[in-house]
């Protein structure tokens, strides 16, 4: 199967570099803002506000990382790798908080740039870091990036009523993911999905043991190689079941996995043939897409107040970006538009029909969202950052008074109660699904 | 790794080890900013958090006789941060981030270097006030907008952005910390420089060379519930200086502005693109705020009236009907849209760089006929704008030059039509602002000599060991 990645250092019309050199520097990207009225002024950029200096704050910094990484023309640098660029690459938590800002052709490509800068670090022998390095040899061991065995992977299911998909039809595969699988306080992630699922009445199935790890963990590491490896047994896998157990839609728990089927899987040259007739669904759209169909109602009332955290994955990674690739509109490679096809207001109605629920927004929201801190490989090779981070997101929410956060990501989930425990707070953070499980 | 591993350690002794760096991929990225000035990387980057931080610096630079260059977040289009030496220390102020106090009764704020448009106008906008956002990014830094002599949307009503300062706090070149101003006498009063001598004269257009500033009070006036933006286009700039001579002597706009074509065009057009025959080749809109409902009715009529008088007199003036975008970005400021970035710089890519320059009205048009020929010589748009200044018949004429950075032959294109425009410019009376070291050379060469030795004369006396971004100033 052949993969269409982009390199940085590819010297074709419109590559990666044409778009790293159309960053004016202008630092738009390092703040998030809206007019309004009222004007709002939001940090945006979790590693600059960490690390300070240009270089790691957003794009801005980005553009210099590959530019400095390919060569300037007026310096004619030589680049050589240090461990201190390494960081400063490695502590992006790719959570796109810039993307959303930058108003020029870079925009597009911003996400593209910093994981081709990784891959050719893995390609160059010096990449990921030595703690991502497990990650990878998990994923290579075991198809899971957390060092858990195969056998493992279906122990959450223990004494669940859940359909084997491999032995039995069903139009919808519940992707659960690795994180509820083998990380212990994430499990009920899964088991509320299956609560929540067969109070709705929906008929799914799962692959059990045979799940496999879509791949995102590595892929945002640069280690394209073992992302294909996985990629590819899930795509023949679901055309599998397409064809053979008649699965139609894929639901994921994870924000990561969502972004990745949906987005990453997409540069494979087959893609189209492998997944057609399927649908990628998170559960958050899934349950939402019921509800509206009048498929459900909340009844129990829950008299509690909560807040919303949007997952980078379900959110603002997920657009539709109109290029000009061939200049007949504007120029060559001109970014003409974007189409927002993230999950936003789908949880937060959710959240809203529940009946005493109380319902207040943080200031950083949807699109201007402030990235949790786990994202990009921060957590493996940065985890005390990675929850010093989330704390700042969890002082946030304790702003709105609310009295649990409520998010649809494994790895937002995990980290934010670790940044909870940073601040001594006693806010908690839980999944959609386990505040539904309770309001059904 | 770049620079001597003692003075790191300095560095890192008085701002901790995490906020000094000599590492050269972060020098790299301080080694540039937007404009076509040549790229060099200082030796160190620290990150002070407040004035005593800067002063400990200051103090280690003079030992050390090591260059110092102030920075925020380097958004300006003069290579002003961009170090002229070896082995220079940028100093990035960007911790120094707060907005100590807003006076809501005396409308002033007091605030640090590293107080950003956007973040400003949050808070200004909760107590119904403003300033003079210009059309910059909305992460660049008030203070540093201040004291360069930037320019805003009021500039009309209240003149630059500079003459909005009321109060400073500086840490010398030596390394005192000096308070001009107000707060100089009473520690907590930052409404006024008058009526002391005007010592912030000494830190205010001087880039950077002689001294840091760490806290300044700026005037916050309100912002007027009655909004309109009228347009108008002609067919020369003959005619647009005319009406806009009309308009500017009745000082009701507070920002009065027009542009040529190429400029009107969303991004500027890259290369040059010849302007459709039918199209007006100046365009212009006057923001006319009010009080109350019968003070715009009247401004209104002036406008009108002045319409009605300049067509009579001959004047190919017209009434347009601007694009609504174009409305709200004559008073959704800061903005992300109107910055340098899309609507300037977009199809170019990488950089942008200007002749900005303040300079009598009627010069504009000697000045914009020789500019439209170097700037289509050249294959680059002539997209110039001129605006009113308040109470007065100068202001900004300035060309908007769009630069590709990946390519250094069109970066020294976009260059030398910028020299040879300053050159023009200066023959006719102007003075550019926030002057990049090349149009130093250009103004030294023109300038009386007392005045050459004044400058030179006063930056040796505040900075002896000259270690405030030397260089800059040509020959200091």
């Amino acid at each position: 199967m052949e993969w269409n990645f982009r390199n940085i250092d590819k010297e074709a019309e419109l590559n990666l570099k044409h778009f790293f050199w159309k960053c004016t520097a202008c630092g738009t990207c390092r703040s998030g803002y809206t007019f309004g009225p009222p004007p709002t002024f939001r940090k945006i950029c979790p590693q600059g506000q960490k690390f300070g200096f240009e270089g790691f704050f957003a794009s801005k910094g980005k553009a210099a990382l590959a530019r400095w990484m390919t060569s300037d023309p007026i310096l004619k640098n030589e680049f050589e790798w240090t461990p201190e660029y390494l960081k400063t690459l490695y502590t992006c938590t790719g959570c796109a908080g810039c993307q959303n800002q930058c108003q020029i052709d870079f925009k597009p490509h911003i996400i593209d740039t910093i994981e081709a800068m990784r891959a050719k670090a893995v390609q160059d022998g010096v990449g990921p870091l030595k703690d991502h390095n497990v990650l990878v040899q998990s994923m290579r061991n075991n198809d899971n990036p957390y060092t858990g065995p195969r056998g493992m992977r279906a122990k959450w299911m223990k004494g669940l009523d859940v359909k084997d998909i491999n032995k039995e039809d069903s139009s919808v595969l519940y992707f659960a993911g690795c994180t509820p699988a083998y990380n212990a306080p994430i499990r009920q992630l899964a088991v509320k999905t299956v609560s929540v699922f067969n109070k709705i009445g929906v008929d799914f199935g799962t692959l059990g043991k045979k799940e496999v790890c879509c791949g995102s963990t590595v892929l945002r590491l640069g280690a394209r190689e073992e992302f294909k490896r996985v990629a590819e047994k899930n795509l023949e896998i679901f055309k599998n079941l397409h064809d053979e157990r008649g699965v139609d839609t894929i639901v994921t728990s994870c924000a990561g996995c969502y972004r990745c089927i949906l987005e990453d899987y997409e540069i494979a040259d087959d893609f189209k043939d492998y997944m057609d007739g399927i649908t990628i669904k998170h559960t958050a759209d899934f349950i939402y897409d019921l509800y509206k169909e009048g498929k459900f109602e909340p009844k129990n009332e829950i008299d509690m107040k909560v807040t919303y955290h949007d997952p980078c994955h379900l959110g603002r990674h997920v657009k539709d970006w109109k290029v000009d690739w061939d200049g007949s509109q504007q120029w060559k490679g001109s970014y003409l538009d974007v189409e927002d096809k993230g999950t936003f207001e789908q949880p937060r109605e959710l959240i809203k029909a529940i009946p005493g629920i109380k319902y207040e927004e943080m200031r950083r929201n949807r699109n201007n969202s402030y990235c949790c801190g786990s994202g990009g490989g921060v957590k493996t090779a940065f985890p005390d950052w990675a929850a010093e981070n989330a704390a700042l997101r969890v002082e946030e929410a304790e702003q709105t008074g609310a009295e649990k956060i409520i998010t649809c990501c494994p790895f937002c989930h995990a980290n934010l109660n670790d940044g909870a425990k940073v601040r001594n707070s006693q806010l908690r953070t839980i999944d959609l699904v386990e505040l539904l499980d309770e309001a059904l | 790794m770049a620079g001597d591993p003692n003075i790191l350690k300095e560095l890192q002794g008085i701002v901790g080890e995490e906020q000094a760096t000599s590492d050269k991929h972060i020098m790299y990225a301080y080694s540039y900013d937007m404009s076509f000035v040549k790229n060099k990387l200082p030796a160190y980057v620290v990150l002070p958090e407040n004035a005593e931080e800067v002063q400990q610096i200051v103090k280690l630079a003079n030992k050390t006789k090591t260059p110092l260059i102030p920075y925020v977040a380097g958004t300006n289009i003069g290579g002003l941060c961009i170090p002229e030496k070896d082995n220079s220390i940028v100093m990035d102020l960007k911790r120094m981030n707060r907005i100590i106090r807003i006076d809501e009764d005396s409308r002033y704020a007091i605030i640090e270097p590293g107080v950003s448009h956007a973040q400003l106008a949050e808070e200004l906008y909760k107590r119904g006030l403003r300033f003079g956002w210009p059309v910059g990014p909305p992460s660049a830094s008030v203070l540093a907008c201040a004291i360069c002599h930037g320019i805003g949307g009021i500039t009309g009503r209240y003149g630059l952005n500079s003459e909005q300062i009321t109060s400073m706090e500086v840490v010398r070149p030596t390394g005192e910390v000096a308070r001009v101003g107000s707060c100089a006498i009473q520690e907590d009063s930052w409404h006024s420089l008058l009526p002391l001598p005007l010592l912030n004269g000494l830190f205010t257009g001087w880039l950077g060379t002689t001294g840091v500033v760490t806290k300044i009070g700026i005037f916050t006036p309100a912002i007027p519930p009655e909004v309109e933006i009228v347009t108008t286009a002609t067919d020369t700039l003959q005619d647009m200086y005319k009406y806009m001579l009309q308009m500017g002597r009745y000082e009701i706009a507070d920002d009065l502005t027009a542009v040529s074509w190429w400029l009107s065009q969303v991004p500027i057009p890259y290369p040059y693109k010849e302007k459709p025959k039918d199209a007006p080749e100046w365009n212009s809109y006057a923001v006319l705020y009010a009080y109350t409902p019968k003070e715009l009715e009247a401004k209104l009529e002036m406008f009108e009236q002045t319409v009605k008088d300049q067509q009579k007199a001959g004047s190919s003036l017209q009434v347009t009907q601007y694009p609504e975008e174009a409305r709200r970005a004559r008073t959704e400021l800061p903005s992300q849209i109107v910055g340098s970035t899309k609507n300037y710089s977009k199809e170019a890519g990488g950089g942008i760089s200007w002749p900005g320059t303040f300079t009598p009205a009627n010069r504009w048009v000697d000045v914009w006929e020789k500019w439209r020929d170097i700037y289509t010589k050249r294959n680059l748009s002539p997209s110039v704008r001129v605006t009113m200044y308040r109470g007065t018949h100068y202001g900004m004429l300035r060309a908007m030059t769009p630069l590709n950075k990946q390519y250094p032959d069109q970066v020294e294109n976009a260059r030398m039509a910028i020299v040879e425009a300053l050159q023009v410019l200066l023959d006719n009376g102007g003075i550019p602002y926030k002057p990049p070291v090349d149009f130093w050379k250009e103004i030294f060469d023109r300038a009386d000599p007392g005045f050459v030795q004044l400058i030179q004369d006063v930056k040796d006396f505040i900075d002896p060991n000259n270690i405030m971004n030397p260089g800059k100033l040509l020959y200091r």
